[in-house]
């Protein structure tokens, strides 16, 4: 294997935040949802019940599903972002980045291969919460997944992925402010945002908030207005992020 | 491009590096050569510009001015073959908190070209001789600071580069750690005919081991001293005084080009 996708991956595997995190989405979103689920189910007039139930987008596992997605969607942007924020960030802070200089390996490519290692924890985490999530519906007795239901388990998956991809970006922040917790201040700027975006209506062209209107976050209206253009747009705004970190990587100085 | 033999010119080569951190220079105008088979020590006191140099000769910072040749390429156009005979110690140790020494140690073989099997034999070889076998196993984060210095070494080490730079590499060791620096140093540098670049504090631990002595002193080159004299603690305070009272600092500096 590459040295420094060996390298990145090894840390990755090893470090307490990416451990932490992929659990905390993995276990954390389908056990949520599922007690959600629940609440809506059993009915009644508490505040949890009436609220759950409004965020049910259907009948069924398919229903059960649709919330597990809205919910993915958060979960993934700020798991994927504190891991990158922490990827990148924990480089300098830590110190360890002088043993990056005057080596074979480029530091392009090894912030390359930090950003592989990270779609791959990202993908893995979301393939796993979306397969928990499937298991969890037939615990709670929702039927086996039909066809609407395997749609939206594949919702959920495109939706978590698009979200993962989004959080890569902060990886420049990371780098350029050289520490985890500028990353981690700029994500809460980009959730904040994206509430207020959302809630003066221009979400659908705010690539943050997209994919969980896509889903339904918003209501079956504004999940209508979501097309193909508004979700890709992930991809350059994903893109600009990788780009100007690899770039940055490569004219660093260790000032 | 395979780099030029070490036989054939100084292994390191700068001219004229001249860095400015804002107003101040860090820098300033420094000349210095290594050759294969030297240890070549820079002494001077806290902020004399000795790390800022040995992170220009490491493409760490780019200088405002002067060159800098490693084996006899500009340091800004070193290419893999280069750095794979280039090995360093700087500031923080490199070490990861999370793998144990032989990962890390292993890791920063790769990171300097070497296949997956010879860093593994190579890394159980430096894990060996210094001493850190008690701990090879365990997350590096316990570690003690002397035994993490001992990891940086190795992570410097362990590619059998033909150059080393370190940046007080006997910080935290032990006095048993001094003395197997010191070994190691000697046997690679006038044993193997790597060249060393060291920085110390310990004028002491310079006399034994430094077959040149270049003294730095607000960011300028301000003389050498003969490591086999004799009071060499006399000689050095002897030199840093007679040029803070001679020297131009007393002015203010210069505007930046």
């Amino acid at each position: 294997m590459d040295a420094a996708i060996a390298t990145e991956a090894l840390k990755l595997r090893r470090s307490p935040v990416a451990r932490t995190g992929w659990l905390a989405v993995v276990l954390g979103v389908p056990a949520l949802t599922a007690a959600l689920t629940a609440a809506a189910r059993a009915g009644g007039d508490s505040q949890l019940a009436v609220k759950a139930a409004a965020m049910l987008t259907g009948t069924g596992l398919a229903g059960y599903l649709g919330i597990v997605g809205q919910v993915t969607t958060v979960a993934m942007l700020v798991t994927t972002g504190i891991v990158t924020a922490w990827c990148f960030g924990r480089e300098f802070v830590d110190g360890t980045v002088a043993g990056l200089f005057a080596a074979t390996v480029s530091r392009r490519r090894i912030a390359a291969a930090k950003f592989v290692v990270m779609i791959l924890w990202s993908l893995t985490a979301c393939a796993a919460t979306v397969l928990l999530a499937l298991l969890a519906g037939a615990l709670l007795g929702l039927g086996p997944p039909t066809g609407d239901a395997w749609r939206a388990a594949g919702m959920d998956l495109a939706a978590g992925t698009l979200m993962a991809a989004l959080a890569l970006p902060l990886a420049w922040v990371a780098s350029a402010r050289r520490g985890y917790l500028p990353a981690v201040a700029a994500l809460l700027l980009i959730v904040v945002a994206t509430q207020i975006i959302t809630a003066l209506g221009a979400g659908g062209w705010f690539p943050y908030a997209a994919p969980a209107l896509w889903l339904g976050m918003g209501g079956p209206e504004a999940a209508a207005t979501i097309g193909p253009t508004q979700l890709l747009l992930t991809i350059p705004v994903s893109g600009a992020g990788i780009w100007a970190t690899t770039a940055w990587w490569n004219r660093a100085q260790l000032t | 491009m395979t780099p030029a033999s070490p036989t054939t010119g100084p292994v390191v080569a700068a001219q004229g590096l001249t860095l400015w951190f804002g107003a101040d220079k860090a820098v300033d105008g420094v000349a210095l050569t290594v050759v294969s088979g030297e240890i070549h020590a820079l002494v001077g006191l806290n902020g004399a510009g000795k790390t800022t140099l040995m992170k220009m000769l490491l493409g760490m910072l780019r200088p405002d001015a002067g060159t800098a040749r490693l084996f006899g390429e500009p340091v800004g156009d070193a290419g893999p073959e280069v750095w794979s005979q280039v090995g360093h110690l700087l500031e923080t140790p490199f070490g990861y908190g999370e793998l144990t020494p032989t990962e890390n140690v292993i890791a920063a073989a790769r990171l300097h070209g070497v296949d997956v099997s010879a860093a593994r034999r190579q890394a159980g070889e430096m894990i060996g001789e210094l001493t850190l076998g008690r701990w090879a196993d365990r997350r590096s984060r316990v570690l003690s600071l002397g035994n993490r210095q001992r990891l940086g070494l190795a992570c410097a080490l362990v590619h059998r580069p033909r150059l080393l730079i370190l940046d007080e590499p006997t910080n935290g060791l032990d006095p048993m750690g001094v003395l197997e620096l010191r070994g190691m140093l000697l046997s690679r540098s006038h044993g193997d005919g790597v060249a060393v670049l060291v920085s110390s504090h310990h004028l002491d631990e310079v006399a034994w081991i430094a077959d040149r002595i270049t003294v730095m002193h607000r960011g300028l080159v301000i003389g050498n001293l003969d490591p086999a004299g004799v009071d060499l603690e006399h000689r050095f305070f002897d030199m840093v005084y007679t040029a803070e009272k001679e020297g131009p600092w007393t002015q203010p500096s210069p505007p930046r080009p």
